[in-house]
């Protein structure tokens, strides 16, 4: 087993912030001393990527995700840590460095504003010295995948959000790159989009093996995406795992939904299940809804106390989205990661 | 190892041929990217003649009356004819190495488009530097030509007084391209250090083409005005090709400003690398 591709050491970054104090004297203050903080955007974070993974970099809004990926892609220089790709440091040789990746950041597009999309394209090969076999393979590719086929030729500012995207994507990867950053790539998107962008990172994936870092807070391009996840809050990394070790870090929650034939109340519910550990959440007349852990008890146990217990017309059992999930596991902050 | 299990990234260097490709195609870009707004130079052209029109009657009457005290007809060491095509000669090289790098930088660094560029493998400043060449490239067919061909014409403006000082004013005009890119380029990473840019940018448009030598000739100005002046590049904008035009550096003197200037270009070059290096190291982008 070689070394991983991506090696991220303590990575920190900090910035400077003017405090603005209250009121018109408060203002003059601030022109003679402003009052300087430092926020703590990123804060010791460490992982390592082996070639060829997808991991999703998950995280609230503001919780330092487009900052960890500035660090990485080169753009921004760490107050702290280490970054190595490939045994590059990316803000350090920057032009080297540059040529091997490719990157997304969310709705700022990289293709020529006022220009046909191919000729962004055509700018692109020469940039990254792009042969002309491979430049016409690749973008057979992506027009198999993106269809992009068709708007090659309008100016940028005319193409949807979507269509924009995939030509965002695949101006990426035309120069086919080691490592993919993608920093919120189904932003603004509507689900048919959405759903294109995700087949088609799938697809690169296994046709290429490019590794590929995402941020989001879409769950749905983590649970389609990504088998492995770093979820960061607040700067630091609270989780870095499998997907499935999260849910059963915090359990597996399973959401239970019965209908009755006839009206109840959640006490009489509740009786049914007796010293179960479930929790009856919501409900009233003949719907009615429950929340267990699969590990404390299991489901079938709850079922039969319930159908013994009350006439049940129909019932249903629902993993807990991923979304109250991750919630789950910023409520756990102070627990060490595994 | 295949390629793409390795953990290590190849080596790489654009290749010569590969830059040539690569910076001419910017020329190129640049070039299209202008002609799509070619409308907008329309009315340029007449607000070019307006200026010079302008100007040419304020100096005849100045002339009219200063010269009456200077019995050798020269004002500001200059003759009337001179001094229309000191004017007009400006202006025209205005129409040709004018550009707003520093306007499009600051503005990209102050909202965070810079960071496409940064994930780019090229050095920005060249590609700047060579975005220019290609504006440059269009204002001198689109902009410059049709105001050569109205203004020469209607204000009878003379050639120089030899026929090779054309290409020497040209060629010192090209360079003033450089200098002004250049030190547009360094204005516009001050972005990088300051929130609020705007006022930076409105004193340079208010300075410039005085500092430049467009609005009025240095002779016109205090003796210490003009020494000042020879310490900094400005007058190497416009004020030098002008004055070459107009035959008023001949022989080792003509080699002379033409190597200070191609020295001030390089050194603007220098400085910017410089200066930009330091910036991004530096760099917060905007925006997430
Ligand atoms: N240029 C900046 N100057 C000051 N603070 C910033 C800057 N960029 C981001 N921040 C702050 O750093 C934190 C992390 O931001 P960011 O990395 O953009 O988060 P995310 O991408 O996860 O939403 C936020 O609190 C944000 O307000
Ligand atoms: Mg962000």
């Amino acid at each position: 087993m070689s070394e991983a591709l991506l090696q991220v050491r303590g990575l920190t970054r900090d910035y400077r912030l003017i405090k603005k104090r209250e009121g018109v004297s408060g203002g003059l203050i601030d022109l003679v001393r402003p009052r300087r903080e430092l926020l703590r955007a990123v804060d010791d974070v460490s992982f390592e990527i082996p070639a060829g993974e997808m991991v999703g970099y998950i995280g609230a809004n503001g919780a330092g995700k487009s900052t960890t990926l500035k660090m990485l892609t080169g753009i921004l220089t760490p107050t702290s840590g280490e970054v190595t790709v490939g045994g590059l440091v990316p803000w350090r040789e920057r032009v080297q460095y540059t040529r091997h990746i490719g990157a997304v950041f969310g709705q700022r597009t990289q293709l020529w504003w006022d220009l046909a999309v191919v000729e962004s394209f055509r700018l692109l090969q020469k940039i990254y010295e792009v042969d002309e076999q491979t430049y016409q393979r690749q973008m057979g590719i992506f027009d198999d995948l993106l269809d992009i086929g068709d708007y090659l030729h309008q100016p940028v500012r005319k193409l949807s959000l979507g269509q924009r995207m995939r030509c965002d994507l695949a101006a990426a990867l035309l120069h086919r790159p080691r490592v993919l950053f993608l920093d919120e790539p189904t932003i603004g998107l509507d689900v048919v989009a959405k759903e294109n962008v995700r087949q088609f990172l799938r697809e690169i994936r296994e046709r290429d093996g490019v590794t590929i870092i995402l941020t989001t807070h879409d769950i749905g391009d983590i649970e389609q995406l990504c088998r492995r996840v770093i979820i960061i809050d607040k700067g630091r990394v609270h989780f870095d795992g499998e997907l499935e070790d999260l849910r059963r870090r915090v359990g597996q929650k399973v959401r239970l939904t019965v209908d009755l034939r006839d009206t109840a109340t959640s006490a009489e519910l509740a009786a049914t299940t007796g010293d179960l550990p479930v929790r009856w959440t919501s409900g009233e007349g003949r719907r009615h809804q429950a929340e267990f852990n699969r590990s404390e008890v299991p489901g079938a146990e709850v079922i039969k106390r319930l159908v013994n217990g009350a006439h049940v017309l129909d019932l249903s059992l629902a993993e807990q989205p991923i979304e109250e999930v991750v919630r789950d596991i910023y409520r756990q902050q102070g627990r060490p990661t595994p | 190892m295949s390629e793409t299990t390795t953990s290590r990234l190849a080596p790489w260097r654009r290749s010569a041929a590969g830059s040539v490709g690569l910076y001419s195609y910017f020329v190129r870009l640049a070039f299209l990217k202008f002609l799509a707004y070619r409308l907008r130079y329309y009315t340029g052209v007449v607000s070019y003649t307006i200026f010079v029109t302008g100007h040419y009657y304020i100096y005849s009457a100045l002339f009219a009356s200063a010269v009456a005290d200077s019995p050798d007809g020269l004002v500001g060491g200059l003759t009337l004819p001179e001094m229309i095509t000191y004017v007009a000669v400006s202006w025209i090289g205005r129409s040709f190495y004018f550009n707003n790098i520093a306007r499009e930088l600051s503005r990209q660094i102050q909202e965070g488009e810079i960071a496409v560029l940064l994930i780019k493998p090229f050095h920005v400043q060249t590609v700047m530097m060579f975005e220019a060449i290609g504006e440059s490239g269009f204002r001198l067919l689109m902009f410059t030509l049709p105001i050569m061909v109205v203004i020469v014409p209607l204000f009878r403006i003379q050639g120089p007084p030899e026929p090779m000082l054309y290409l020497w004013t040209f060629v010192s005009f090209c360079l003033a391209l450089v200098i002004y890119s250049q030190f547009n380029f360094l204005l516009g990473c001050l972005a990088f250090g300051m929130k609020n840019i705007q006022g930076v940018m409105r004193a340079k448009m208010v300075s410039m083409d005085f500092l430049t030598g467009v609005v009025v000739p240095f002779t016109f100005f205090p003796l210490w005005f003009q020494h000042l002046m020879d310490w900094l590049p400005f007058q190497y904008v416009s004020y030098i090709p002008v004055t070459i035009y107009l035959g008023k550096h001949q022989g080792p003197d003509l080699a002379r400003v033409l190597l200070v200037q191609l020295a001030w270009s390089v050194a603007l070059f220098v400085a910017g690398r410089f200066v930009w290096q330091r910036s991004v190291r530096n760099v917060i982008v905007q925006g997430g």
